[in-house]
């Protein structure tokens, strides 16, 4: 399942409109964590993160780690410096008020999951 | 110029994981016997009880009023500052935004005393210190920046509540003036070597809750005098000022 069908599904707000390639590669994997030096060391490449973090170094870490996209939960959203840094590192960027238990849980019964197993 | 050996993160007995020896008193003379000449206490979001450490020092030791800002990415910097009122000031701005200390809190943190500086209790703070405040990293540093103060990143080193840690990356648009080693990263470890990347000045600091640990580890400075304006000349490097390599 695509970026663009799971905003869909979880009613995500994109906050990276005009970019390109939400309707691409389908995002199979994904990780949750609000500590970034636990998410460049785990998060799956092309996979997506849910994060309550909001600073820059989010873009950066999830640049680095090479996922596709970034949840925010719990209504959380960042300063437009940060969206545009992910434009221009094309990650793919989403709001929600939903906390990260739902957003997770949602996501893992479209079959998005850590990626590792149980 | 003079050599002045320095510990610039010391809590008191007002971080609830501050121990309850940590009085002021009790403080000036562990950093006495460490021979330290200057010392910054640095509670966890306020700063209560520094300018009773300044009183118990009672000249024989520089006290710079300092505070440990927990951020809302749970990040830990440093503010050191020009004078205790400067401190006092920022820190109300600080706990301003933290949940009141009730009993479950006290029970599970532990007791946040204010002491006068003969190391009488004389309150409890009310405000739940141990807790993040809602203060992103970057008003954090404005915040402590619009008081006067030295801007420094704590134990970079450590994997919890360090700005690499909660971060990933230093951040090197933060405007820190400083990055903080802690005991755990001697000269030569890893952490220490990787300081030079970021391109500021590194300090050691003991980060110290116990008696015991106060300047088991200190920053070398060579300065005019031991005051606060020269402290500030040595992180910028000016003037002959200067910060030993960590």
């Amino acid at each position: 399942m695509n970026l663009e069908s799971i905003a869909r599904n979880l009613d995500l707000k994109s906050l990276t409109p005009d970019l390109p390639g939400a309707d691409g590669a389908d995002v199979t994997a994904g990780y949750a964590s609000d500590l970034l030096s636990d998410v460049l060391a785990n998060a799956p490449e092309g996979g997506v993160l849910v994060t309550l973090q909001v600073h820059l170094n989010v873009v950066a870490v999830a640049s680095h780690a090479e996922l596709a996209g970034v949840i925010f939960s719990s209504g959380r959203v960042p300063d437009a410096e940060v969206i545009a840094k992910a434009v221009a590192e094309d990650l793919h960027l989403f709001a929600t008020d939903a906390d990260t238990f739902e957003v997770v849980g949602r996501l893992f019964a479209l079959g998005v999951s850590s990626g590792r197993g149980a | 110029m003079m050599s002045v050996r320095a510990d610039l993160h010391v809590h008191t007995a007002l971080s609830p994981c501050g121990d309850e020896e940590m009085s002021p008193p009790a403080i000036v003379d562990a950093a006495l016997a460490a021979g330290l000449d200057m010392i910054a206490v640095c509670d966890h979001n306020s700063a209560g009880n520094a300018s009773a450490v300044g009183e118990a020092a009672g000249g024989r030791l520089t006290v710079i009023a300092g505070m440990e800002i927990t951020t809302v990415e749970e990040v830990h910097i440093v503010g050191l500052f020009p004078t205790t009122a400067a401190a006092a000031n920022a820190a109300d701005e600080v706990r301003r935004s933290l949940p009141p200390a009730d009993g479950d809190y006290t029970r599970f943190f532990g007791e946040q005393y204010l002491m006068s500086a003969d190391g009488t209790v004389y309150g409890r703070e009310p405000h739940a210190l141990a807790l993040a405040t809602v203060l992103r990293l970057d008003e954090a540093v404005a915040l402590i920046k619009r008081f006067g103060g030295l801007v420094v990143a704590a134990h970079i080193d450590r994997p919890t509540f360090g700005v690499i840690a909660q971060l990933g990356f230093f951040p090197h648009e933060a405007g820190f003036d400083a990055v903080e080693l802690s005991r755990h990263a001697p000269a030569g470890s890893p952490a220490a070597a990787a300081c030079a990347a970021y391109r500021l000045p590194v300090v050691r600091s003991s980060d110290s809750h116990y008696l015991e640990d106060v300047g088991c580890v200190a920053t070398d400075l060579t300065l005019e005098a031991p005051t606060y304006p020269e402290l500030v000349l040595a992180v910028k490097h000016s003037r002959g000022r200067m910060i030993a390599d960590a």
